[in-house]
């Protein structure tokens, strides 16, 4: 369990980052930029983009291997009492990618984030097998190795391919202790419409990283995270350094995955819906329904709550909204430890006279 | 009122009616107007037949338009509306503007009930306020218009037998005159037997359920029945729910779902209903399916930018 130990000894520090550039305008004397007046600015990027230890939010993680393979998978773990809060995430993030949230969430609930496949610190004998069946069938041995026979209620949480995965676990029915069901930021309708587009984005991502700051400040400034104190911990998980290239690259090879990426979403809606337990979906900025979810809406079978003001990583941009509205479907359903609690609710008894 | 200003009004009223909305100023006066009327209404609002009952309109002007030319215009034909008359269809402005008008111009022809979505904050997510603000510039007619929810009644009383409201019950409230004592006029909350008759749905499982929604309850058959029973109800009439059929009878017909806007949201392909009761009572649904459509915005929605 090494966690941080590969960000201690980064290619380049925080203050060679600094004097390079600053060397940079003396030894090009000649070049129109030196006649600008250096001005050390109040906080270096290096410093304001600087890579925080996942230590920081939550408080323990483990590796979970997995019985009769060679598959292990990283998990992070806040909390210690209360139902379980299991988070899934986004395809090309981490298990940190919900860190910021965690730490608020886990005062209420035990919160679990763990590495799918091809992902952050988890390693499988096929890193690019990211097919919805084999990151289900990861999910449900994970949740296994943790806890055996004793199951806790979960609320499983899934983040755009992870909210995929999420409703797969859900629809399954063979875990009974799952208790409740979010999805963040995906809709069947429109994730089907974009993924013609998706390999023109994955290459137009900036590919090279000379050090994690500047990865971290490429999200940021690209407006694929809006929360600096998230990136910081989040990003340095979704990078390795590549040796031959001398530079960081992303961890995981997304554009190589294309195979698996209709089956993603292919019949998510309707598999949604017919999810026995309490679903929420939480959707950023404008509401994204197809049909099959208009419909599922507007009939009352799910929670729909449009968060304003955030990205597509609704958990990272704004994680303290994000927790208490992960806290609020907790207790609005009354999910305990040991699954749901409802005393007496069921019986025909007007409260009030 | 004078003669000069009903023909103010008609002249309004026929803007309306060919979806052009009114001025800042004219919405204002028109609100003024309106609260005045409102406020002297009940919380259970007694209604008389014959009526027409329809649902949730959202917007859909061309549809309340299709709507009146089905179940006739007003005042030849008495309405009521159990809510929903903003949000996810383009004419928001236009449709509420033209309610409040009609109820205006006809107070006692016309009974306009709140819905979940005749909330501010309800209203700034699901579109009403951006459209305010495209149309008119400023936030300042959302505002006269959201001041103005909050004096609509929630529940209607046809007849003294069918009980109208846009959810449905609320473990909190045991008869109407619960519902009559309690004051109306403010932001529709998160919780409580205000927020359950907005939010509130009939289920096939007894007893009341937390609903799904994430507010209001799930009622059973044996909840309805022990309601009408009580009150001397023959019928719940209720909105709130898309059917595909436009009505939907439930609970061994002590409840009734009437929705009014067909093809829901320009893509769920439903069909709409109205309810009308006549003279004797007696019940007839009508059917009808989306209005011809000219050159209303393309449905596609933007793509987003990522999928991952």
């Amino acid at each position: 369990m090494e966690s941080s130990s590969h960000m201690a000894s980064l290619p380049e520090d925080a203050s060679d980052e600094h004097d390079h550039h600053h060397n940079h305008h003396q030894i090009h004397p000649d070049s129109a930029f030196a006649s600008v007046p250096h001005r050390p600015p109040t906080k270096t990027s290096s410093e304001k983009y600087s890579p925080v230890d996942w230590s920081l939010y939550f408080d323990k993680e483990d590796d979970v291997t997995i019985p009769e393979s060679n598959d292990v998978f990283h998990v992070y773990m806040a909390g210690s009492e209360g139902p379980v809060v299991f988070c899934l995430h986004g395809g090309g993030y981490s298990g940190l990618s919900f860190a910021l949230a965690a730490s608020k969430i886990k005062e209420n609930a035990r919160v679990v984030a763990m590495d799918l496949r091809g992902h952050g610190k988890s390693v499988t004998d096929n890193e690019l097998d990211l097919s919805v069946e084999t990151m289900c069938n990861d999910v449900l041995a994970v949740i296994k190795e943790l806890y055996k026979d004793s199951t806790p209620a979960i609320i499983i949480v899934g983040h755009s391919m992870g909210g995929s995965i999420a409703v797969h676990v859900a629809a399954r029915r063979s875990l009974p202790t799952i208790a409740g069901l979010v999805v963040v930021d995906v809709v069947e309708g429109t994730a089907m419409a974009s993924l013609i587009h998706m390999q023109k984005i994955l290459s137009s991502r900036m590919q090279h990283f000379s050090s994690i700051e500047k990865a971290i400040e490429w999200n940021v400034r690209g407006g694929s995270l809006r929360n600096i104190d998230s990136a910081r911990v989040s990003i340095p998980a979704t990078l390795k350094y590549d040796d031959s290239k001398k530079c960081y690259v992303h961890r995981t090879e997304l554009e190589k995955t294309e195979q698996y990426w209709k089956g993603w979403y292919e019949g998510l809606s309707d598999k949604f819906l017919s999810c026995p337990v309490p679903k929420l979906l939480l959707l950023a900025g404008t509401d994204r329904l197809d049909r099959s979810l208009t419909i599922g809406q507007m009939q009352g079978k799910f929670q729909m709550i449009v968060v304003r003001h955030t990205g597509h990583a609704i958990q990272e941009d704004v994680p303290d909204e994000f927790a208490t509205l992960i806290i609020n479907f907790i207790s609005r359903n009354r999910i305990g430890p040991h699954g749901v609690e409802i005393p007496g609710l069921r019986k025909p008894a007007f409260s009030k006279p | 009122m004078d003669s000069n200003s009903h023909g103010n009004l008609d002249e309004q009223i026929s803007q309306l009616m060919q979806c052009k909305p009114l001025s800042e100023q004219e919405v204002r006066g028109l609100c003024d107007k309106a609260k005045e009327i409102l406020m002297e209404e009940s919380n259970v609002q007694p209604v008389k037949s014959p009526v027409t009952i329809c649902g949730d309109i959202h917007g859909q002007f061309h549809d309340l338009a299709e709507l009146f030319r089905i179940g006739g215009k007003c005042p030849d034909t008495n309405y009521l509306f159990m809510g929903d008359y903003v949000d996810r269809g383009y004419y928001s402005v236009e449709t509420v503007t033209l309610l409040v008008a009609l109820k205006v111009r006809y107070r006692q022809r016309i009974t306009i009930l709140r819905g979940n979505h005749e909330s501010r904050q309800i209203t700034q997510v699901y579109g009403f306020y951006d459209e305010c603000l495209r149309k008119y510039g400023s936030a300042n007619v959302w505002k006269i218009f959201t001041d103005l929810f909050d004096y609509f009644p929630l529940t209607a009383l046809v007849e003294s037998e069918i009980f109208c409201l846009h959810g449905g019950l609320s473990p909190s409230i045991e008869t109407l005159d619960n519902i009559r004592n309690f004051d109306r006029v403010q932001e529709v909350p998160h919780e409580g037997p205000m927020c359950d008759l907005l939010w509130s749905d009939p289920d096939d499982r007894c007893g009341w359920g937390i609903s799904p929604r994430g507010a209001g309850y799930t009622f059973g058959q044996d909840i309805s029945e022990q309601f009408n029973h009580t009150n001397n109800l023959k019928l719940i009439a209720r909105a709130h729910q898309l059917v595909m059929e436009g009505y939907n009878w439930g609970h061994d017909q002590k409840v009734v779902t009437i929705f009014s806007a067909p093809n829901y949201c320009y893509r769920c392909g439903n069909m709409a209903s109205i309810l009308e009761v006549d003279d004797c009572k007696g019940h007839t649904f009508i059917q009808f399916e989306p209005a011809p459509r000219r050159g209303e915005p393309d449905v596609t929605r933007r793509t987003p930018d990522y999928f991952l």
